[in-house]
């Protein structure tokens, strides 16, 4: 599903934010990438949503080369690739329901089956209630999950979260993990960037340990 | 993860049925997006009304200098049917041998018509025309020559000029009066006034292309974090910018309605004085007015310069704003 290929991102120049990096993940895996503060872990991410290009090497998502994908392409792309933000992204305009039909409403989906597959994703992630509510008015962790149940509305192949349980307390941050595991239950590839080290420890998944930029770790779940 | 994923073979009918759905989204896109920016416009009406009446009056000047110059252009043509020559005759010049001169003018080619006015009956115009009958009942003779009115087949400058050359030199005629020389300047003047109506509208046009601008700058700025967002999940160029090129859209029509209303309000105000100037003139002149199709113009062409505004801010923004 996802290849890298020798990649490389350096910012400004002079600083390597990734240097060599070489792995593959299969359709359907699921993988945690961890790391200290700054080893480039949203920066991996970032290359798949192809929000950046490697400065080398190449990356290949589901058999393309997205360096080379058109301007006019990416964001045909980008709809394929569910994406948990580090920072949420949220909108704080509009309620809870209309950030989370936000996806859907950018590929012109049928207002209808939209309302039913937004109150399907804020179900699952148990906010159901609040759809209602401004982003504002919800917690630091509640604020989280929207952004998840707008990640899964549209049923990615792909999962990309950035620290999609850095707010939470320990009961809900292994709630969350297991929804993640819930949806690569039903095939999505799943992808994790976090420094929860013992919360990734019990989950038993394939992962990727970044230091400075080189991944110095590759482990295959115990 | 391609751009179209590889799909097994589809029917026909369930090709169209898809295809039929994405423009029913795009259109309720479209329909969604215009409410939603009327709204917004609405939601500040006295800075959406500060907008549209920059663009009207940006918009009024060149419209009523070509407004002007249309009426111009009438007078030009009802000038040039009635242009004409006087043939002065001697005064000499009987009455039946003014009759033959008449005559023979007549024949000449290049003249459509001849009206022959004898001494007596330039006098009686004269009188009528100035009211001092009983000035000029005292002059013991009448000191006017009878008069031949030419009315030639072209009016065009070249062709009256010459026609007065082979006029002057026939026996019995003493002078051949044209009035060409004001009617050239008022053709020259009016020449002046296309071009500068043209350069006004492209330079007008340009100010409306930089208020819209301005305008959608800064609500592109107010909405940058939702633009980054919505690029982040996959919007395209064209999603974001449809919302803007409504609103500029919708200045436009506001600001062309407001021209509309402007011109309209100037022609009433305008009405009376230039119809007693013209009829101290003897002339018979109406206001212009736009029309139909004038207005029609007038409207399009604000409502595309205010999207062309909009999409030219938009477009330099696009570029700039990066997802983080
Ligand atoms: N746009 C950028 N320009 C310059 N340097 C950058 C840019 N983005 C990231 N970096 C640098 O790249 C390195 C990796 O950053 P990255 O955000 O990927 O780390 P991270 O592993 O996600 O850290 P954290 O756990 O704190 O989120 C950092 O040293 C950062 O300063
Ligand atoms: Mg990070």
């Amino acid at each position: 599903m996802i290849v890298f290929e020798h990649v490389g991102k350096r910012y400004g120049g002079r600083f390597d934010a990734l240097a060599n990096l070489d792995f593959r993940v299969h359709r359907g895996e699921m993988v945690f990438l961890t790391g200290h503060s700054g080893a480039g872990k949203s920066s991996l991410l970032r290359l798949i949503m192809r929000l950046e290009r490697p400065s080398r090497g190449r990356i290949l998502v589901a058999g393309h080369d997205i360096g080379r994908l058109h301007a006019s392409q990416v964001p045909f792309y980008r709809r394929q690739i569910g994406v948990v933000f580090q920072d949420h992204q949220l909108l704080f305009d509009r309620s809870i329901y209309h950030n989370v039909a936000l996806p859907l409403e950018i590929r012109g989906m049928d207002p209808r089956e939209a309302s039913r597959r937004v109150r399907a994703a804020l179900d699952k992630v148990g906010l159901l209630h609040r759809e209602r509510a401004l982003p504002i008015e919800l917690s630091g962790g509640e604020q989280q999950r929207v952004g998840i149940a707008r990640a899964v509305v549209n049923k990615p192949s792909l999962l990309l979260a950035d620290e999609p349980t850095g707010n939470l307390d320990p009961q809900l941050s292994a709630d969350i993990m297991a929804l993640f595991e819930d949806f690569n239950r039903i095939g999505t590839t799943v992808m994790i960037a976090s420094h929860d080290l013992a919360l990734i420890a019990r989950l038993r998944h394939r992962t990727l340990r970044l230091r400075e930029g080189r991944l110095v770790a590759d482990e295959e779940a115990a | 993860m391609s751009r179209r994923p590889a799909a097994p073979p589809r029917g026909a009918r369930t090709q169209r049925t898809r295809s039929s759905s994405q423009l029913r989204a795009w259109l309720r896109h479209h329909r969604a997006m215009s409410a939603d920016s009327a709204r917004r416009l609405l939601r500040h009406p006295i800075a959406s009304l500060l907008t549209m009446l920059a663009i009207a009056i940006a918009l009024v000047l060149p419209a009523a200098l070509w407004l002007a110059l249309d009426s111009a252009r009438l007078l030009d043509a009802e000038l040039d049917a009635s242009a004409t020559l006087t043939a002065y005759l001697e005064s000499a010049v009987d009455a039946g041998e003014a009759g033959r001169i008449d005559e023979a003018i007549a024949a000449q080619p290049g003249v459509a018509a001849t009206r022959l006015i004898t001494a007596a009956e330039g006098m009686a115009e004269f009188q009528q025309a100035l009211g001092l009958d009983d000035a000029l009942a005292r002059l013991e003779d009448n000191p006017l020559p009878a008069s031949i009115v030419i009315t030639p087949d072209e009016p065009s400058p070249e062709a009256v000029r010459s026609l007065a050359g082979e006029l002057e030199a026939m026996a019995g005629i003493d002078e051949v009066r044209l009035d060409l020389a004001w009617l050239e300047r008022l053709r020259q003047l009016a020449e002046l006034g296309q071009r500068v109506a043209l350069a006004l509208a492209v330079l007008f046009g340009l100010g409306v292309l930089l208020v819209v601008g301005n305008t959608i700058r800064l609500a592109v700025e107010s909405r940058r974090q939702e633009i980054e967002v919505v690029m982040l999940i996959g919007a395209t160029h064209a999603f974001v910018r449809r919302p803007f090129l409504y609103s500029g859209a919708w200045y436009g029509l506001g600001g062309g309605l407001l021209a509309w209303g402007l011109l309209a309000l100037g022609n009433q105000w305008l009405a009376a004085p230039v119809r007693a100037l013209a009829a101290s003139y003897g002339a018979n002149f109406s206001m212009p007015h736009l029309g139909l199709i004038g207005s029609a113009t007038l409207l399009i062409c604000s409502i595309l310069l205010g999207w062309l505004g909009a999409w030219i801010a938009v477009s330099r923004h696009l570029s700039e704003v990066r997802p983080r």
